[in-house]
């Protein structure tokens, strides 16, 4: 049987270029942004599917809505969607949600930040020279698969629940898959784009900076995306843990104050938020990505 | 062993010994940062009380039993999604709404659904690990070469075996990348929740060791979760290694 059907045709190299080294990559993580219009055949080519998509959202709420008021879902662990809906405006309006919001985006953005230039900037070094690659190579390889938030105790003896403490997690979470993916993306640049920058003469600075990056930025990009996730995550749980203000913080409080609406408008709060980063950071790629798109003849 | 490798060992002992000098002559405060040998005593002391074990246990049965809830149902779901057009038009928009939401966001949920025990810690581990392996066995089954289902149906493969014997190895590559994603999630979730609401596991122990100022044993606590990082992933790899060597060897001979 085996010998009578032809060899499978697979996908691309679904195995990626950091396969084997436990490190979500590329061609998964950065799936494209919509697949639920996808599909063979159908109706109409774009519009029913969406609507059917949101339809059933729609009816997964109502049926929450009616079974919570029907008192059949217990409303004091399910409260009625639209009483969670009026929370949440009341929160917004009264400047709790905002507040909370800031305090977490800041304390996320800069740990994000100081990942981003640490990891593309050693990144570079280590995908350019081996040498350092292999020194740093064991400490990498051992941080890398710690649990971030496994550091926030330690950081709190250290630093105690400030701001600095959130910081460092997020930096130090964010820190590896950028890392690796701009090791991977400067170690897979074409040889023959090296030896063009070689043949104009350029210096190490020049190669670096007007050929490696550009080259490899595809894959940092994907590293920065996955950081994203991460760093959002890890801020959320360091404020769960030591804290006094922002999302983490708010939700749990909320939680452990049985205020159970004001926990659950959190929790839709955090679903827009990740919801709408990814989806700027797809904007920023597809910008910062389309002189690749063009160039690769890809859409 | 190339000598710049060898480097990289000496480096992190350099970097223990300088940590333990520094430790010892006062330079880093001990109350904060003990000693390396310290923290190694601490360990010895927390493996032999037999606390390490049941608190490895725990760890490891939450992350366990949830891991296997979400690779159950990520790959059944995302093969239902991949093979029929309308389940996946009804569930994609959830989907797509709930999956960029940080999976942490759902702990307080699961506290209020299942108290403090361990069902709370594997719903929690089963609800983030779900997402990766749901979404990526999903594009791994719309990645179907569609002369693979042709040729199913001309060997009159039903469409449980066809299931089965094509589009589950065809996808597997896929699966395996959200499997390996969601094995780091999943015990970034576990120990969350042990940090946040539990009463047992490694991560409970390190926070009730900071709460409790016994500074040595919460590096010691972070050490074994580092290390039980380390071989998680290590098992994950020689594992997929294994299972897709037929794929790797495929891949070779067609760039050939």
């Amino acid at each position: 049987m085996a010998d009578v059907l032809p060899r499978p045709d697979l996908p691309p190299p679904a195995l990626p270029p950091s396969a084997g080294r436990g490190e979500p990559d590329a061609a998964t993580v950065g799936t494209p942004p919509s697949f639920a219009g996808k599909g063979a055949g159908g109706l109409g080519p774009s519009l029913w599917r969406p609507a059917l998509g949101v339809l059933t959202l729609l009816a997964i709420l109502a049926l929450w809505e009616a079974l919570s008021r029907a008192r059949v879902l217990n409303p004091q662990f399910f409260p009625p969607v639209t009483d969670i809906l009026g929370t949440f405006v009341a929160l917004w309006r009264n400047n709790v949600f905002p507040g909370h919001l800031v305090t977490t985006l800041w304390r996320m953005a800069v740990g994000y930040a100081i990942a981003a230039v640490l990891g593309i900037g050693l990144g570079l070094v280590m995908g350019r020279w081996r040498a350092v690659y292999e020194l740093f190579e064991p400490l990498v390889e051992f941080l890398r698969p710690m649990p971030p938030v496994a550091l926030i105790p330690v950081l709190i003896l250290l630093v105690g629940i400030g701001d600095e403490m959130k910081i460092v997690v997020v930096a130090f979470g964010s820190l590896f898959p950028i890392l690796l993916n701009t090791v991977e993306g400067v170690r897979g640049v074409h040889p023959t784009l090296l030896d063009v920058a070689r043949t104009f003469r350029y210096g190490e600075a020049a190669l670096l900076r007007r050929v490696i990056f550009p080259a490899a930025l595809p894959q940092i990009m994907a590293g920065l995306r996955i950081s994203l996730a991460i760093a959002l995550i890890v801020a959320l749980v360091s404020e769960m843990i030591g804290a006094t203000a922002g999302l983490g913080y708010f939700v749990l409080q909320a939680q452990r104050g049985l205020r159970i609406r004001d926990m659950y408008a959190a929790i839709v709060l955090l679903a827009l938020l990740g919801f709408t980063l990814n989806w700027l950071f797809l904007l920023v790629e597809a910008r910062v990505l389309a002189w690749h798109r063009a160039s690769t003849g890809q859409q | 062993m190339r000598p710049t490798r060898l480097l990289g060992f000496v480096l992190v002992a350099v970097l223990l010994g300088v940590w333990e000098a520094a430790a010892r002559t006062g330079l880093l405060d001990a109350r904060f940062v003990p000693a390396p040998s310290s923290i190694a005593v601490a360990w010895v002391g927390f493996a032999a009380s037999g606390q390490l074990v049941s608190d490895l246990l725990a760890t490891l049965g939450s992350w366990a039993q949830g891991y296997a809830i979400a690779a159950m149902l990520g790959v059944a779901l995302g093969v239902l999604m991949g093979l029929m057009p309308a389940v996946r038009a009804m569930l994609g928009t959830t989907v797509e709404l709930l999956r960029p939401m940080p999976s942490v966001a759902i702990i307080p949920i699961a506290i209020v659904l299942f108290g403090l025990g361990d069902p709370m810690k594997r719903f929690v581990v089963a609800y983030a690990a779900l997402w990766p392996v749901l979404v990526n066995t999903l594009y791994g089954v719309l990645a179907v070469d569609p002369l693979l289902h042709d040729t199913a149906r001309t060997f009159r493969l039903g469409p449980l075996r066809s299931t089965l014997r094509v589009v589950l190895p065809a996808a597997s590559p896929y699966i395996a990348t959200g499997l390996r994603i969601s094995t780091s999630i999943a015990l970034i979730l576990v120990i969350t929740a042990e940090l946040v609401a539990s009463r047992n596991g490694l991560g409970y122990f390190v926070r009730a060791s900071e709460q409790a100022s016994r500074v040595p044993e919460v590096y010691a606590g972070v050490l074994t979760i580092a290390v039980l990082g380390y071989l998680l992933n290590a098992l994950f790899v020689a594992v997929e290694a294994r299972v897709l060597a037929w794929h790797r060897g495929l891949m070779r001979t067609e760039a050939a």
